[in-house]
C-alpha cells in the first residue's frame, strides 16, 4: 500500500488534532505512524499515513485545503515502497545529554562527532531555557551506538567538544530490560 | 517440562488478574518448569509470568544472572515465585522496558530502586527476599503481569518513549 508522509504546522491552539484527524477519518486514511508536539508557539504534526483507495498525492491533495485556511501549513511527502519500515538497527542505545551557554553551532558539532563515526541518531530535542542574558542551551539526543562501540568511547570523544564548546556533556546507556 | 507459546497482546488474557495458588500440586510444579524452560528458550528474556504463557495462576520465574545489565549486580539467581507479593519498596529508578508479550516497543518505566518481595518457591518454602536495581525491577515487571498490567500502563514519560526495540535475535 502507498504512504505518505504528511507534515502539519501552525499556530498552537486547542483543536487542531481534531480537525486534522478529522479529515483523516472521513476520507479513509490510516495513521501508522506519528509524532506531535509543540517546538516554540507552533503544533506540528509529522504522521505517516496511508489508504488503500489511495496511490497518488493528487488524488487527495485537496482534502487538505480546510486546514490551509485555518492558517495551518500542510506538506506531502509520496514514500518510496517500504519507506513506511524502519531500517533495521542493532545495537546500544544511549542517551547524550549536552547543556551550557548559548552558542552557535552545539548541536552541529555533536552530531558531525557522531556521524562521522556511524552512530545513528534516533531522537533529538532541544530546548534554549533560563533568561535573556543567561540563556542556557539544552539537548538531549538517543544514538544507537554500533557494534564495537561502547559507551566509553563516546565519553571519550565528548570529552574534547566539552572543552571547545565549554558545555557539559554526559553520556549514559538506555540498555533495555527484555522481560 | 516444555516451552510454551509466548502470549502477546492483544490476547485478553493479559489483562486478567490472576488467582492466588491454593494447592500446591504436581501442575504447579510443571507450570514453574514452563515458565522456566520458555523463559530460557527466549534467550533475551529475564522474565516471564504464568499469564504470559496463558495459565491464570499467580506464579512467575525471574533471573537476571545472565542477563548483560542484571550480572553486573548482586541478584539471586533464578528465582521461582509462588503468589509473590511485594511488601516493601524504597526509592526510585527509570529503566527502559521490553516485554515478549508486546513486541517491538519499549518504554522508560518508573519503578522502585529496592523491593521487599515473598512467595512460596519451587521447594514450598516461603521465601523474603530483598531485590535491588534490575533484579527488582524484573521483579515488578513480572508481578505486574499478575494484575494485568503491561508496561505500556506504567510508561513514565511522553516523549520518545516507545519506539521499535532493536532486532531480536532469533534462535
Amino acid at each position: 500500500m502507498q504512504h505518505f508522509a504528511l507534515t502539519i504546522i501552525g499556530r498552537d491552539r486547542p483543536g487542531i488534532v481534531s480537525q486534522v484527524t478529522e479529515i483523516l477519518f472521513h476520507d479513509g486514511f490510516n495513521i501508522a505512524d506519528s509524532s506531535c508536539s509543540i517546538l516554540g508557539g507552533q503544533f506540528s504534526m509529522i504522521l505517516i499515513i496511508s489508504n488503500p483507495e489511495i496511490s497518488k498525492v493528487e488524488e487527495f491533495s485537496d482534502t487538505f485545503k480546510p486546514l490551509e485556511e485555518h492558517n495551518l501549513s500542510v506538506f506531502i511527502r509520496t514514500l518510496k515502497p517500504g519507506g513506511e519500515v524502519r531500517t533495521e538497527m542493532e545495537g546500544e542505545l544511549c542517551m547524550i545529554s549536552v547543556y551550557g551557554a548559548d552558542k552557535p553551532g552545539i548541536v552541529y558539532q555533536v552530531a558531525k562527532e557522531l556521524g562521522e563515526r556511524h552512530i545513528n541518531i534516533t531522537d533529538l530535542n532541544t530546548k534554549l531555557i533560563g533568561e535573556t542574558g543567561k540563556l542556557v542551551y539544552v539537548m538531549m539526543l538517543e544514538a544507537m551506538l554500533p557494534e564495537n562501540t561502547e559507551i566509553e568511547d563516546i565519553e571519550t570523544w565528548m570529552q574534547a567538544l566539552k572543552q571547545k564548546l565549554q558545555v557539559d556533556i554526559s553520556v549514559r546507556s538506555l540498555a533495555t530490560m527484555e522481560l | 517440562m516444555s516451552v510454551k507459546e509466548v502470549l502477546v497482546y492483544p490476547d485478553s488474557r493479559l489483562k486478567e488478574h490472576c488467582n492466588p495458588i491454593v494447592n500446591f500440586d504436581e501442575s504447579v510444579q510443571q507450570l514453574l518448569q514452563n515458565l522456566v524452560d520458555t523463559m530460557v528458550e527466549a534467550g533475551h528474556s529475564v522474565g516471564i509470568a504464568a499469564p504470559q504463557i496463558g495459565d491464570l495462576r499467580r506464579a512467575a520465574v525471574v533471573d537476571v544472572s545472565k542477563s548483560k545489565l542484571g550480572k553486573k549486580q548482586e541478584n539471586h539467581g533464578l528465582l521461582q515465585m509462588v503468589n509473590p507479593e511485594i511488601t516493601e519498596r524504597e526509592g526510585n529508578q527509570v529503566v527502559r522496558e521490553g516485554c515478549m508479550s508486546v513486541p517491538d516497543y519499549t518504554g522508560n518505566v518508573t519503578r522502585s530502586e529496592s523491593i521487599v518481595v515473598q512467595f512460596v518457591d519451587q521447594n514450598q518454602q516461603f521465601q523474603v527476599v530483598r531485590a535491588e536495581g534490575f533484579e527488582a525491577v524484573a521483579i515488578q515487571h513480572e508481578l505486574d503481569h499478575l494484575d494485568g498490567f503491561l508496561f505500556l500502563d506504567r510508561v513514565s514519560s511522553l516523549k520518545t518513549d516507545l519506539f521499535r526495540r532493536k532486532t531480536k535475535k532469533t534462535s
